[in-house]
């Protein structure tokens, strides 16, 4: 027997006692406990308080997209890092490249603007007709 | 970099070009015209300019793209499929939707991911190639039909093609941790001094070639084809199915024959495996199915199947000219031929009515109410079945000779029980549609312009003259790939 098992088994045993445990008082609860169908059974104990609605609500996620272009926009500051380190080894080649680079982050942060994808809220496409939802938050 | 250069890469900054200026007119204007407009002239252009590029080729520009003849043929080739594509799809899209401009967008995208394919010599290049195709293509699945089994098909593609690309690239690295090198040329002879027994070798090529075997969908990868190409639209589809494919298995070829990895016979018996499985299990599954687009995308696995047999047949040095080339042909067939037949489901979708699953029973008829379309179909599908005076018949030819002078019987075997159970599920879609139909219920009603008219007698005309005179693109192909080889 090598020392690697030796200090496993401990790890083994505690394993199986967890499981026991949890299986006993499930089990027993299970066993001694009673068993009602009642109309307030399956009510969710809200401490008295009824609850109301379904859990399922939808729910704008501004947040994710704030992330996603976070790290998008964040991550090609890697690239132009890169390329400022070696600002002088890339010489005019390299000023070329990554001026074609940023100019078309640039395209893309205007399309994100104007379709509307950075507005906090109740979002707008450019070109789109209004909605009259749109219309009365407006007002 | 030069102006050489600059003029080998012109089909790739053409299209990154007219990328951008579509972005930039998506932004200012929403006008879906001007953007389908743009898209295609856009898809035009850059294959205009290949006939300009290719006065620099061949050559490296930078270690990561080649320049050559190949890259450029398949450019073009891959150019004009999305161009077909955007044009079959503008009345799909005109009943479809809200704001549907950055479709266009996406497929241009993803043709030049396709083109970065195309000419990819280095594993770096080929990763961002097959990354920008298949990002746009995810897009493209759920974009134009907001309903929920384009999305369930975008989701599990966006899952599983993410999980390959993530072992393909674990592959990568340990290919990279034995050879030192990334770029195709430099791996071989890397490879030369390496014992084909390599245990981080053979890990390193199982793990590519389940990502690439995803990719093409060979068996056992496959699983996700059927129910992508049911969800996506069918414009969509039908790129997915020929350039999606098309453009992996030319980088496939690219790399095979420039790291010379025919020398590894394990790899190579692993992949007759797979187009063994990939034909009979393809061609078996396809006769299931009663859905036309079900049917299509397991007639894609076999025919990946069929394709992969090049690279069999292509580690016998003597027969690899012969073999290469007959891949090629088939490409170039099989992308027409695809394009055509999900042009078909795309044309009966684009109507009011917005079916989308185009069962057996709805194109029952069809040559009666829809003569054209129905024989873009029937010339298609016997393309497809392989049947003589159209492009399949040829393809499979070439491919059914390479192999022969190889003597690999076994292979053709599989092929031959493969192609025979594919006539039958081919020929029931005729069959379908020559029925006489009594009620005139549920007749999907299909695009009628003049544009849609024109593209189908393109198309059909395209596959005929591929199988009716092929000498001179064979000639060709054969005068580029002596270069390449």
């Amino acid at each position: 027997m090598s020392g690697a098992d030796t200090s496993l088994w401990p790890f083994v045993v505690y394993f199986f006692a967890v499981l026991a445990l949890v299986a006993t008082m499930l089990g027993l609860s299970w066993l001694l406990g009673q068993h009602r169908a009642n109309a307030a059974t399956n009510v969710p104990f809200e401490s008295g308080a009824l609850s109301v609605g379904s859990p399922q609500i939808h729910m704008a996620v501004e947040f994710y997209l704030i992330a996603i272009f976070f790290v998008i926009f964040d991550l090609e500051t890697v690239f132009i890092f890169a390329w400022a380190v070696a600002f002088f080894e890339l010489g005019w080649a390299g000023f070329i490249s990554i001026s074609i680079f940023i100019l078309l982050l640039g395209v893309a942060l205007v399309y994100e603007l104007r379709s509307g994808a950075l507005d906090w809220g109740i979002k707008t496409r450019s070109g789109a007709p209004t909605s009259t939802l749109t219309q009365e938050a407006q007002k | 970099m030069n102006i050489d250069d600059l003029q080998g890469l012109l089909p790739l900054l053409t299209l990154a070009a007219g990328a951008t200026a579509l972005m930039l007119q998506i932004a200012f204007a929403r006008n879906i015209k001007l953007t389908s407009f743009l898209a295609v002239a856009t898809l035009l252009a850059a294959t205009l300019s290949i006939v300009w590029a290719g006065e620099s080729a061949p050559r490296f520009v930078t270690p990561l793209l080649r320049a050559d003849k190949l890259a450029l043929v398949f450019s073009a080739l891959f150019c004009v499929a999305g161009a077909v594509t955007a044009i079959l799809s503008m009345d799909y899209l005109n009943n479809r939707g809200d704001e549907p401009e950055e479709y266009f967008l996406l497929l241009v995208l993803s043709t030049l991911g396709a083109c970065v394919l195309a000419y990819a010599s280095h594993l770096a290049s080929l990763l961002l190639g097959l990354e920008l195709m298949s990002v746009s293509l995810y897009a493209l699945i759920a974009y134009p039909d907001k309903t929920k089994l384009p999305l369930e098909a975008a989701i599990k593609y966006l899952v599983l093609s993410g999980a390959a690309s993530a072992t393909m690239l674990f592959g990568f690295a340990l290919l990279y941790a034995t050879t030192g090198t990334l770029q195709f040329s430099a791996m071989a002879q890397q490879l030369a001094n390496i014992d084909t027994g390599n245990i981080t070798l053979l890990v390193a090529s199982v793990m590519i070639v389940t990502g690439l075997g995803f990719k093409l969908s060979l068996v056992p990868f496959h699983m996700w084809t059927p129910d992508v190409y049911d969800g996506a639209p069918a414009p969509v589809a039908g790129y997915l199915a020929s350039v999606g494919k098309a453009a992996v298995f030319v980088v496939l070829v690219r790399w095979f024959i420039a790291s010379n990895l025919f020398r590894f016979s394990i790899l190579i018996d692993c992949i007759a495996l797979l187009a063994i499985l990939s034909m009979l299990a393809g061609n078996g599954l396809a006769l299931l199915q009663t859905n036309i687009k079900r049917m299509l995308a397991y007639s894609s696995v076999a025919h990946m199947g069929y394709l992969v047999i090049i690279l069999v047949v292509g580690s016998d040095l003597a027969h690899r000219p012969l073999a290469i080339e007959a891949g090629m042909y088939y490409l170039i067939a099989y992308t027409a031929t695809t394009i055509a037949a999900f042009g078909l489901l795309t044309l009966l979708s684009a109507g009011k009515s917005q079916k989308e699953n185009i069962q057996l029973h709805d194109v029952s008829g069809l040559f009666w109410h829809q003569p054209l379309y129905a024989c873009l179909m029937l010339v298609a599908l016997l393309s497809l079945a392989g049947i003589p005076l159209t492009a399949g018949f040829v393809a499979k030819f070439y491919l059914i000779s390479s192999a022969v002078s190889d003597g690999r019987w076994i292979l053709l075997g599989s092929l031959a029980i493969g192609s025979s159970i594919g006539i039958y599920y081919y020929l029931r879609v005729v069959f379908y549609m020559t029925r006489r139909v009594e009620e005139h219920k549920n007749i999907p009603e299909a695009a009628h312009g003049l544009i849609e008219k024109f593209m189908t007698c393109t198309l059909i005309a395209s596959i005929l003259l591929l199988g009716i005179v092929p000498q001179s693109l064979m000639e060709y192909l054969r005068s580029i790939l002596q270069l390449v080889n």
